[in-house]
């Protein structure tokens, strides 16, 4: 049995005080939400803790799209995770090779282009929001999902790339000697050695990518006009637009929203905090 | 099977030269080992013949045909680094076999093959294990175990045991030794242990600073030390080494330093006069009761057991002297030094060469 002493008593204490408080930062508003959620339209202004009578007909009301704002619920719902999903794909596709080109088979001015796709994080991404409308238009992309696909794919790939990039240093350098010793191309050794000990890293970096996706507002509402191209994030802003918002409505679509993101989150977990790289070289 | 020959080989890191000009063979099913310390260019020298690093001049050859401009995975070699590099996400099969699967070698052939080589290297119970379930000497053995998979022309062993614990190194070593008298596949070894060295190899090459210093099998290392450097860095304890005057007459020669008179075999390339370095190795040199030979006070005296290693002071010189059994002398005695003439190694105070 552990041994309780005085010091790991003060320890536990020091944590429940700063674990608390954060706790309640955090669900506070999320408990506002279920609370708007599963208040009927005329309380869910009252200001009580729990609803007099809770109800689920919210979800229902969202569900069976019976709302002006909510004619395409379904839809901006399938359009947001077509487009988090495809960015997601497309920035670890393009992430990961860079990735193994500068950091393994350390390409010729590899670190240079890593540098300068790092130093676009200099200028915020709003700055950058009517260039990128501009562009996609010279394009002929405005209104077409790709448009945002791609303006997110650029966005999140710098960050993504330098992630994987500290993430393939710390791959001891002779498993790729080894592999190579072996007879592995860079083709073989990308795919046998080097995907699947990256594998922790891929999942996390590619979560990056989905969520940014999923949670854009701002370019979403640039490139995106026709309502049933729309994504649910922007959807909802559009809750806003008249006096009279539909709250718990807006509240209901917003739980809805968030749901994805938790289970991504709770899914992978694992992934994140493994070390699959135990045994491979002695440290 | 196959032989090695390295013509001038140069190597350069930029405008640093670190490999200057080395020229030497290797026979058919020889075991050679390049010792040196750290820095003294035997690990790029491996690396170069691995074909893991640019060769900047000369030529490398095996079986006579120029490997220089050829792939790691064309040469025909397998190598055994030092921090055996296991792949962590295949299991012991896969990681033997992985070579063979490149090659799209077929099943059976796999599977015969990386049977054998489990078998060699008792790896039968850990073929379904991982990297991280294994012990070092396990994944040691695994790392082996890939490269005798491959069959393939030359093994090379980069630093193979310097993660192991003493005792485990010791075992290991004889392991790679009978693996190379069982497979008399032509082996170049890289240690900076002159023990190592000195217990496995056909013939040692030893290098510093990026130049030869001496190649000999070895016991002619440990016998006829080339240089000043060689005589240092093979044999342990390590040889006994001081200046001193080189005097030659009438075909008797001897040393003076210290005030003393040190015996030494006449030579025919030392002068009378010359400024040398004069070196004995611990084991050549015997005790006798004070008042004999060339005095020296005990310092220090470590019993091993099968021998007995005592640190001696003649002036302000430190002695080591090995003795086979055990010895009643205890610190602060006064013992006399026993030298034969013919053990004594004469160096040329400038270049270090070797007097005869």
């Amino acid at each position: 049995m552990k041994r309780i002493t005085l010091k790991s008593v003060t320890t536990e204490a020091k944590l429940l005080l700063i674990g608390i408080p954060v706790l309640l930062w955090t669900i506070i508003p999320i408990y506002h939400m279920v609370l708007f959620a599963i208040s009927p339209r005329d309380q869910a202004t009252s200001g009580r803790l729990w609803p007099k009578n809770p109800t689920l007909d919210n979800f229902a009301f969202v569900f069976r799209q019976k709302h002006f704002y909510l004619e395409h619920f379904w839809t901006q719902l399938g359009n947001s995770l077509v487009i988090a999903l495809s960015v997601g794909i497309l920035t670890l596709a393009i992430s990961t090779m860079a990735a193994f080109a500068i950091s393994r088979l350390k390409v010729r001015g590899g670190r240079t282009v890593m540098n300068l796709a790092l130093f676009t994080y200099c200028i915020p991404a709003a700055f950058l929001a009517v260039p990128m409308y501009k562009t996609m238009g010279n394009y002929g992309l405005l209104n077409s999902q790709w448009a945002l696909i791609l303006a997110m794919v650029t966005i999140a790939s710098p960050y993504c790339i330098w992630v994987l990039k500290q993430a393939s240093d710390k791959l001891p350098y002779e498993l790729d000697e080894a592999a190579r010793m072996d007879g592995a191309t860079a083709l073989q050794l990308f795919r046998l050695v080097y995907l699947p000990l990256m594998v922790p890293s891929l999942v996390a970096v590619g979560t990056y990518a989905l969520l940014l996706a999923w949670n854009e507002y701002l370019y979403a509402f640039l490139l995106l006009s026709n309502d049933a191209s729309l994504t649910l994030a922007v959807a909802l802003g559009n809750f806003l637009s008249a006096d009279d918002s539909p709250w718990e409505l807006l509240m209901t679509t917003g739980l809805i929203y968030a749901m994805p993101p938790a289970a991504i989150y709770y899914t992978f977990k694992r992934y994140m905090v493994s070390g699959l790289t135990a045994g491979a070289v002695k440290s | 099977m196959a032989s090695v020959s390295f013509k001038n080989i140069e190597k350069s890191f930029g405008k640093i030269k670190i490999i200057h000009g080395i020229s030497f063979d290797i026979a058919d099913g020889e075991f050679v080992v390049l010792v040196g310390p750290s820095g003294c260019g035997k690990s790029t020298l491996l690396r170069m013949l691995a074909g893991l690093e640019e060769i900047s001049d000369g030529e490398i050859a095996i079986d006579d045909r120029v490997i220089n401009e050829l792939d790691s995975k064309d040469r025909d070699i397998a190598m055994v680094f030092q921090s055996y590099a296991l792949y962590p996400h295949m299991t012991v099969r896969d990681n033997m076999a992985f070579s063979l699967k490149l090659r799209k070698a077929d099943a059976e052939l796999t599977n015969k093959r990386v049977g054998d080589a489990a078998r060699i290297l008792n790896l039968d119970p850990l073929l379904d294990r991982f990297p991280r379930e294994l012990s070092g000497g396990q994944r040691q053995r695994v790392a082996m175990g890939r490269a005798i998979v491959r069959d393939p022309k030359v093994f090379l062993f980069d630093e193979p045991l310097s993660n192991l614990d003493a005792k485990l190194r010791v075992a290991m070593r004889a392991e790679i030794k009978a693996l190379h008298q069982r497979l008399k596949t032509t082996t170049v070894y890289v240690t900076h242990d002159q023990i190592e060295a000195m217990t496995m190899a056909d013939r040692i090459v030893v290098m510093n600073d990026g130049i030869i210093e001496q190649i000999g099998t070895p016991l002619e290392l440990f016998d006829h030390p080339g240089n000043l450097f060689v005589a240092q860095f093979i044999g342990s304890p390590a040889m006994n080494v001081f200046k001193g005057t080189l005097r030659q007459r009438d075909g008797r020669a001897w040393v003076e330093a210290q005030g003393h008179q040190w015996p030494a075999g006449a030579t025919s390339t030392g002068v009378d006069g010359q400024a040398v370095h004069y070196g004995v190795r611990p084991g050549d040199i015997g005790i006798t009761a004070a008042g004999q030979g060339i005095a020296a006070k005990v310092f220090v005296v470590e019993p091993t057991g099968a021998e007995t290693e005592l640190v001696l002071k003649v002036g302000e010189m430190t002695f080591t002297v090995v003795l086979h059994g055990r010895t009643a002398v205890s610190p602060d005695d006064i013992v006399g030094l026993q030298i034969d003439a013919a053990k004594v190694h004469l160096f040329d105070e400038d270049s270090g060469k070797r007097l005869d």
